[in-house]
């Protein structure tokens, strides 16, 4: 691989879950990719398919859920093979990772045999989690060292952001450098610098942690529940906590992690402490109490008796038994860590002998297994998803409070606690966001080249415009941006507000605009709570102000004399996903779930969905001729308020155009989306008005009878009918004959009035409402 | 009247929609491949032929314009042949063989290809563009009914249980798989040239199945209801032909009759339950032959539902031992325009094969109409 050159093609050795997961997202990045595995020994039982156990692991991938490719062209890319008649292939491809079997002998044997077949200058990569790079590369000849280094992906490697990189003395730094700019902008994935140590950083802090954690609830008998109440939330922990996640990940796993760190950690660490025989955790793997995956794990549901219960495992007796919800914590505890370190007697025991542990065992690794707390904190939230690091939490705990409780305990204080006496770990000098290196000093905390983030604009700047659900950031170069601040970040007037005073001030003052929050979700679309209040006091001139407001300021951004691009990630529904269809360009997140899905609790869209839709249908290629298939997609996909699983998929359903971008790492959205829209600037018209030709009655009429044999087959209730007939009226035009032409503002009339109808029937209001209350759809 | 006979029959291989074989075949290449086998198998000469008369449900795609006409220029067909695509739904081509016998009785021609031809992989079953009228859509919504649903309201019309459903399918089946087994169907099959190499056998028959395994199946088109997917014919891709002339032409060519055509029936009924169409229309062509249905010793009736194929064996008093006797379309397929050849061609050729002086090949038509064939061996 010459320097500046870009990987084309990549080769995956092992089909497990990891290798098979790294395949696809790699497949998802669009670069084809070799998957070889084993022969299989038993050949003759698999048709004499010698790829059959790469080709098993590529057709499992697609039963998968959550779903490992982002679209089926990504499948295709996957090429499978066998090591034994394919290992020459690795001469085609520019990075080849390794992930199999977690055994040095046979890894050093797998890399002797690519040493004779890849071509210099390959890159060679293991996806070990335990073995040091300078066991592995033992033997081998210069050249091969220079090609190597470690590259650890968490599991499922779509979706989980973190890459651990772990380079030799001898790896080619430039070589290094593009397997990591290939990994952050073609995978997604945020890297993090480990050292050559035993579980590298977020594996050994975390299985330390799940001990730690495991073994005080066993000593001071917390049951499974408290546990993962004190260890969950309030410490920024997923909501799994404790025993949730081990059952997420497999109760058998827990013995092999131990094993594992306990052959290759030096002598003396604090791991070593933890390791105990348990058991409880030996009898439920024996009995196939695994997790999830077994018949259940610390929690299991209980279907004897014809009903399912929730039942939670003793830790003292070892019995199952009914769940118990365990009590709220006690005042500030669920936010505040000092006060909950602090509550007198067994919940405030338990987070101190957890946080104790953990956050003093994380200070020990700076130095050890990373550079500094930012590389821990990073490992910490993107590979095991807590919400803070263990340096944050530090600094939440209290400055200098940790050193001093473990001072005051008698227990050894890490040297980098002592040196940072009241310091914060984190702190903002001008707006910059800073981090206390070993030598004492504060450093800047540096992104990635060319990330930009409104987190870091935002800490260094105040708002162009303000209202109650939104704001206007110039994130730079002529660049505004428009993020929305309600919960969910949902849509409501305070939001049209802000876009139609946004509107003139970006003309005056910048290039263009883009519309971007870092929230979880870009928008989970229009406030259905307010909607409810004003049908509540029947204030139906609100009801459609709020509709025309958001049309109008939909289409002011669309026909504005700048270029818009929304850059969605997460869930963009609804409004959220209308905003976007009003916009010139979308430049998308991969993980992006983009739907309108009105339908599902009684409406239709009412932002200019439906219009947009359909000239995306009309002009979507391969479509057939004439005004029903457009429609017939169109209406498939709002009906039945479908969500795209993946950025791509929202593509094959059309809410993408083929111009719109995709981003593959969340942290490069925003400069990939002002570099969007400032390559729309030069010679920038806003677009003409779309014209429809539309089915008119015989269109709705077609529709209709569709909807009813749906209705039979049991697919459709009765309202869905009502509801889908609203739909139809809209995207067949109404009266409009085939030979008429139907303009937007038509179009955008009947949407109105199609809404409205909707709003004003109970049956929609009912819907809204258990959908506010459960979260689910009622499906009357 | 100009004595007509059937001096040929040849179709593709029948292949599920979408997943089957010939899901990436254009239709009108099918059709060609066919033609041409046809001509081939049957030796006479294309210049002798008048017109090619081909049936097509969905006319459209690459099945639309004429693409009877686009077949012969496809099949290198020399230019003086003409082409003329015909619709009556899934009685299409059955249609374009009445045509035919008209059109030879009026002196109009001596020797017509008969064709039919459905991609349903490729074209929509209701076409890409479906516009029904608002104001039949009122008076008789039934003129829109989903084929699904008429095969439900015949089941209940006529107290057809599952199970009875159940066991015509699987009767059907192994009367096919049997009959392949025994390279009973290699005679009429042209093997049809892929991208993806030689398809030479019908890729729809499950012979394997069984009442049991039936039995598992979720209803297909009312959540309450009788019909499956199991006892309904497949989305199916195929194509068929047969070679009709007057029997002079045939005597004085040399060509092998295979039967003569005795007479022919259309009769419209309702549409709420199309499948019932055969009965009328064979009680028709029947009385115009002057025979009865004992008089018949084979019988081809579409099996495009099993509810629909039982009520019309109840109604007209068939004889078991008669009935599809390689399978019906529940095993074999049912490419709409291309089954109405198929069952004329394919009586005629069991009327050869097996012997009996009288054959009956008939079928239901979507919208409520029937069409019927009667055949005398040769």
């Amino acid at each position: 691989m010459m320097l500046g050159e870009p990987i084309r093609k990549v080769c995956v050795i092992g089909s497990g879950t990891m290798g098979a997961g790294i395949a696809a997202q790699v497949a998802n990045a669009g670069i084809p990719v070799l998957l070889l595995d084993i022969v299989p020994r038993d050949g003759a039982n698999n048709g004499g398919d010698r790829d059959a156990i790469a080709k098993g692991a590529v057709a499992k991938m697609l039963k998968t859920d959550p779903a490992p490719f982002m679209s089926k062209r990504a499948a295709k890319l996957v090429e499978t093979g066998n090591i034994d008649d394919h290992l020459g292939r690795v001469a085609e491809c520019d990075w080849v990772v390794e992930a199999i079997v977690e055994r040095l002998d046979i890894k050093q044997s797998l890399y002797e045999k690519l040493e004779a077949v890849k071509k210099p200058g390959t890159a060679v990569s293991s996806n070990t989690s335990t073995i040091p790079l300078a066991n592995l590369v033992e033997g081998r000849s210069e050249q091969f060292k220079r090609d190597f280094l470690i590259t650890h992906f968490f599991n499922p490697p779509r979706y989980m952001r973190l890459l651990e990189i772990v380079t030799g003395p001898d790896t080619d730094a430039d070589l290094a450098r593009r397997v990591e700019d290939f990994s952050d902008r073609a995978l997604g994935k945020r890297i993090v610098h480990a050292k050559d140590t035993p579980g590298f950083i977020a594996n050994r802090i975390g299985t330390y942690w799940l001990a730690v954690a495991v073994n005080a609830a066993m000593d001071q008998g917390i049951t499974v529940e408290e546990a993962d109440q004190i260890g969950g939330s309030p410490m920024g922990v997923p909501r799994t906590g404790i025993f949730g996640l081990i059952d997420l990940v497999g109760v058998d796993l827990m013995p092999l992690l131990s094993a594992s760190l306990s052959s290759t950690l030096p002598k003396g660490d604090p791991y070593f402490e933890t390791v105990r025989d348990m058991p409880l955790v030996e009898k439920m793997i024996a009995e196939g109490y695994t997790g999830r995956k077994g018949k259940g794990g610390f929690y299991r549901l209980d279907k004897s008796g014809g009903k399912k219960t929730k039942q939670s495992l003793d830790l003292a007796t070892g019995e199952y038994r009914a769940e118990q919800k365990p009590e709220k914590l006690p005042g500030k505890a669920e936010k505040d860590l000092a006060a909950l370190v602090t509550v007198p007697g067994k919940v405030g025991d338990y987070a101190w002998t957890i946080l104790g542990h953990v956050l003093s065992y994380s200070a020990k690794l700076v130095g050890e297994a990373a550079d500094d707390v930012v590389a821990i904190d990073d490992a910490m939230k993107l590979g095991y998803n807590w919400k803070f690091g263990p340096f944050e939490l530090i600094d939440r705990l209290g400055p200098g409070k940790l050193a001093e409780r473990l001072a005051a305990e008698g227990r050894p204080v890490p040297a980098l606690l002592k040196s940072s006496g009241t310091n914060p770990f984190y702190r903002i000098e001008n707006g910059q966001r800073q981090y206390l290196s070993a030598d004492g000093t504060y450093r800047d905390v540096r992104r990635a080249e060319g990330v930009v983030l409104l987190e870091d604009i935002k800490r260094a700047s105040q708002p162009l415009l303000k209202t109650g659900s939104a704001a206007l950031w110039d994130v730079g170069d002529g660049v505004a941006a428009i993020e929305f601040t309600g919960k969910m970040n949902a849509l409501d007037e305070e939001v049209i507000k802000l876009i139609n005073q946004a509107i003139p001030l970006v003309k005056a003052s910048f290039k263009a605009l883009i519309v971007y929050n870092e929230g979880t979700n870009f928008s989970a679309g229009a406030n259905l709570g307010l909607a409810m209040f004003a049908v509540n006091i029947a204030a139906w001139s609100e009801i459609e102000k709020l509709i025309a407001g958001g049309q109008t300021a939909f289409k002011a951004l669309k026909y504005a004399p700048f270029p818009v691009v929304s850059a969605p990630a997460g869930l963009a529904l609804g409004g959220g996903c209308e905003i976007c269809l009003n916009s010139d360009a979308i430049q998308a997140h991969a993980e992006t779930y983009i739907g309108l899905v009105e339908c599902g609790v009684g409406l239709v869209p009412g932002w200019g969905g439906n219009g947009e839709m359909l000239d995306r249908a009309a002009k979507a290629k391969m479509m057939p001729k004439g005004p029903m298939p457009a429609l017939s997609k169109v209406f498939q996909t709002i009906s039945t308020a479908t969500v795209a699983k993946s950025a791509a998929e929202a593509q094959e359903l059309l809410f993408l155009r083929e111009t719109d971008g995709i981003t593959m790492n969340r942290d490069r959205l925003l400069a990939d989306a002002k570099a969007k829209a400032l390559s729309l600037v030069d010679g920038y018209a806003p677009p003409e008005p779309p014209t429809f030709r539309l089915a008119g009655e015989s269109g709705r009429v077609g529709i209709n009878g569709a909807v009813r044999d749906f209705q039979k087959k049991g697919m459709a209730t009765a309202y869905d009918g009502v509801v889908s007939d609203r739909l139809a009226e809209v995207l067949t035009g109404g009266e409009a004959d085939i030979i008429d032409t139907v303009t937007e503002d038509q179009l955008l009339r009947l949407e109105r009035k199609a809404f409205l109808a909707s709003t004003k029937d109970p049956r929609t209001q009912a819907r809204v409402e258990a959908m506010l209350m459960t979260g689910k759809p009622l499906r009357n | 009247m100009t004595d007509v006979v059937i001096a040929g029959y040849a179709r593709s291989p029948f292949h599920l929609a979408t997943k089957g074989a010939l899901a990436r075949v254009r239709p009108d290449d099918l059709a060609a491949q066919v033609i041409r086998g046809l001509l081939e198998k049957t030796k006479v000469d294309p210049a002798e032929i008048e017109d090619i008369i081909l049936g097509c449900a969905f006319p459209e795609g690459g099945q639309g314009l004429n693409v009877a006409r686009l077949i012969g220029l496809l099949a290198d067909l020399p230019l003086s042949v003409g082409g003329m695509t015909v619709n009556r739904f899934c009685g299409s081509s059955m249609s374009a063989i009445h045509i035919a016998v008209g059109q030879i009785a009026i002196g109009a021609g001596e020797a017509f290809i008969c064709a039919g031809l459905e991609s349903m992989s490729r074209i929509p079953m209701g076409g890409y563009n479906p516009m029904p009228s608002p104001e039949l859509m009122k008076k008789r919504p039934g003129a829109y009914m989903g084929m699904g649903e008429t095969a439900e309201n015949v089941a209940q019309k006529y107290q057809i249980t599952r199970a009875q459903q159940e066991a015509l399918a699987v009767d059907s089946q192994h009367k096919a798989a049997a009959a392949r087994a025994a390279g009973k169907l290699t005679e009429e099959i042209i093997p049809i040239q892929t991208k993806g190499g030689v398809v030479s056998e019908d890729g729809t028959i499950r012979g394997e199945t069984t009442v049991e395994a039936l039995a598992g199946l979720k209803p297909a088109f009312d959540k309450d209801g009788t019909v499956t997917a199991g006892t309904s014919s497949p989305l199916t891709d195929g194509a068929s032909a047969v070679l009709v002339t007057s029997a002079a032409f045939a005597a004085k060519h040399g060509l092998t009759v295979l039967a003569k055509i005795k007479s022919v029936g259309v009769s419209g009924c309702a549409p709420e339950t199309m499948g019932l169409g055969p009965i009328e229309a064979s009680r028709k062509a029947l009385a115009r032959a002057g025979i009865s249905v004992d008089d018949l010793d084979v019988v081809e009736i579409n099996e495009a539902f099993a509810s629909q194929a039982i009520a019309c064996i109840r109604d007209l008093g068939l004889k078991d031992e008669t009935i599809n006797i390689d399978g019906g379309a529940l095993a074999i397929g049912h490419p709409l325009g291309a089954t109405g050849a198929r069952i004329v061609g394919k009586a005629a050729s069991l009327l050869a094969r097996e012997g009996g002086r009288y054959a009956l090949a008939t079928q239901c038509i979507g919208g409520g109409q029937g069409i019927a064939t009667v055949l005398e061996r040769a």
